[in-house]
C-alpha cells in the first residue's frame, strides 16, 4: 500500500492509502496532494468524539478551489474505524474532492450504506502518530463565519507528501 | 465559482432557503448581497423560501412607502414575476408582514409550523425563536405579540410611534443578548425533537439562531441558515439549496457548496 507522510504544526502522521479497494479516492487523493492542493490547508473541522475534517481551507477559512470530484467507493467494504481516513463531501454523494476526515471512534452510521443510501468512502488508514489525531480532536474550537467546530488555533498541514 | 459539484449547482435547484438578513437601510453590503442572490441564483430557482427576519423590523404594512423597503419589495417582485414562487415565514422582526406587503411582493405568506414535500423530500419549516423555549422571557414576549389582538391594537398606533416603540425593544434586545448565555439563545433539544415528533419529519430548516450547522440526530437532518453580514471576516451568509433529487446542500455567499453532510 502507498505510506503518506501528513506533517502538521501538531507533529507528523504516517497513512497507508488503500489503492485495492479504493483505487478512485486514492488516485484523486495522490492528484491533490501532487499539485500540492493539501499543503497550508488546515483542519477546519474538530469534533471530539466523531472526527477530525481537513483539506479544503487554508488559515482564516478561505475556501481553496477544488474542481475535480471522484466516484464515491465506500461500498468497498473498508469500515470507518478509528483513526481511518475517508473522503468528505456535501449531500450529494459523488461530490467529493480534496476534503478528508479522519474518523475518531467507530463511526458505522457513516458506513455504506449510511444514511442515506451511500455512506463515506474510507480509502486509508493512519498507522504511526495516531496521537497526532489524538492531540488534533482535543484542541478547543469556536465558530468562524458559516463554520461550527473550528479550531480557535489554526491546525495546520504544512504538507502531504510520499513515504520514502 | 470553486467547488461547483454534481447536482449542487444553485441553477439546478428547486428551492432555495435563506433567512436572517436583518436588511436594513444602514446596511447597504447586506442589501447588495441579498440583490446579487436574487439576481444570479433565486430568479433560476422554481421556490424560494424566506424563513423570517428578512427584515431588520417591519413596522407595519403602512411601511411599504419606505424608499429602502420599496427597494426590497420591488426586488423580490421582479423574481416573483420572473416565475419564481416565493413563500415567507415570519421571523421574530418581521412577523408584522401582512397581506399587503405579500400582494406587492408577490410573496405566498405561510402560517408555521410549515411542512412540505421538495424533490421527493418531506420537511418542516419553521423561523426557529419558537424553539428556543429555554428563553423564557422571549417566549412569553412572543406569545403576546403573536396574539391578532395584540398586533391590531399596535398597527393602530401612528407609524411613529411603532417605530419609537421598536427601537426601544431593538435596544433592550441588544443588552439582553449580551446578558443571556449562549445556551440560552440557541434552540432546545427537547423543542427540536418534538417538533419532528408532531410533523412525522426528520428533515428541518430553520434560521433565527445566527448558528449555521447542519446537526444529525438519529435518523434526523437539522439544517440551520447562516445570518448574513458580507463584510465580516470571514464573511457570514448564504443559503441551503434542494434540488430535485432531494439533495440538500449548504452554500456560502460566494455559491460554494460546504462539504459537511457527514
Amino acid at each position: 500500500m502507498t505510506k503518506v507522510i501528513i506533517t502538521t504544526n501538531k507533529g507528523k502522521m504516517v497513512a497507508e492509502l488503500n489503492e485495492q479497494l479504493a483505487p478512485k479516492s486514492v488516485e484523486n487523493f495522490l492528484a491533490y496532494m501532487n499539485a500540492g492542493h493539501y499543503t497550508n490547508t488546515i483542519f477546519h473541522r474538530v469534533i471530539d468524539g466523531f472526527m477530525i475534517q481537513g483539506g479544503g481551507f487554508e488559515p482564516g477559512m478561505k475556501q481553496k478551489p477544488a474542481d475535480a470530484t471522484v466516484e464515491n467507493e465506500a461500498k468497498n467494504g473498508l469500515k470507518n474505524e478509528p483513526y481511518t481516513l475517508a473522503m468528505a463531501r456535501t449531500s450529494a454523494p459523488h461530490s467529493a474532492s480534496a476534503q478528508f476526515f479522519i474518523n475518531i471512534k467507530n463511526n458505522s452510521f457513516l458506513d455504506y450504506p449510511g444514511q442515506d443510501g451511500w455512506g463515506y468512502a474510507v480509502f486509508g488508514k493512519v498507522v504511526e502518530g495516531t496521537e497526532v489525531v489524538d492531540e488534533i480532536r482535543k484542541v478547543k474550537t469556536t465558530r468562524s463565519g458559516m463554520f461550527a467546530d473550528v479550531p480557535a488555533e489554526d491546525v495546520i498541514i504544512e504538507s502531504i507528501e510520499l513515504a520514502a | 465559482m470553486s467547488n461547483t459539484l454534481t447536482g449542487a449547482r444553485a441553477s439546478d435547484a428547486s428551492a432555495l432557503f435563506i433567512s436572517d438578513l436583518h436588511l436594513q437601510a444602514a446596511q447597504p453590503a447586506i442589501t447588495a448581497a441579498f440583490h446579487d442572490f436574487l439576481d444570479r441564483h433565486a430568479r433560476r430557482a422554481p421556490q424560494l423560501y424566506l424563513l423570517g427576519d428578512l427584515f431588520e423590523y417591519w413596522a407595519g404594512d403602512d411601511d411599504l412607502i419606505d424608499p429602502f423597503n420599496r427597494e426590497i419589495i420591488t426586488a423580490l417582485r421582479r423574481v416573483s414575476d420572473a416565475g419564481t414562487a416565493i413563500y415567507w415565514i415570519a421571523g421574530n422582526r418581521d412577523f408584522l408582514v401582512g397581506a399587503d406587503f405579500a400582494a406587492a411582493a408577490g410573496v405566498t405568506l405561510l402560517p408555521e409550523v410549515f411542512v412540505t414535500e421538495i424533490g421527493g423530500q418531506r420537511l418542516v419549516l419553521v423561523h426557529g425563536d419558537a424553539q428556543c423555549t429555554e428563553d423564557i422571557n422571549y417566549m412569553q414576549f412572543r406569545a403576546m405579540v403573536r396574539q391578532p389582538a395584540w398586533q391590531q391594537q399596535f398597527v393602530a398606533m401612528p407609524l411613529a410611534q411603532r417605530k419609537a416603540i421598536i427601537a426601544g425593544m431593538r435596544e433592550n434586545s441588544r443588552k439582553d443578548q449580551d446578558a443571556k448565555t449562549m445556551e440560552i439563545m440557541d434552540v432546545t433539544p427537547q423543542a427540536i425533537a418534538d417538533l419532528f415528533a408532531q410533523t412525522g419529519t426528520n428533515i428541518m430548516i430553520h434560521g433565527h439562531t445566527h448558528r449555521p450547522a447542519l446537526h444529525l440526530a438519529g435518523a434526523t437532518r437539522r439544517y440551520v441558515l447562516p445570518d448574513w453580514e458580507p463584510d465580516a471576516t470571514p464573511p457570514r451568509g448564504g443559503w441551503i439549496a434542494i434540488d430535485g433529487a432531494g439533495v440538500i446542500t449548504r452554500h456560502g455567499l460566494d455559491g460554494a457548496v460546504i462539504a459537511d453532510s457527514l
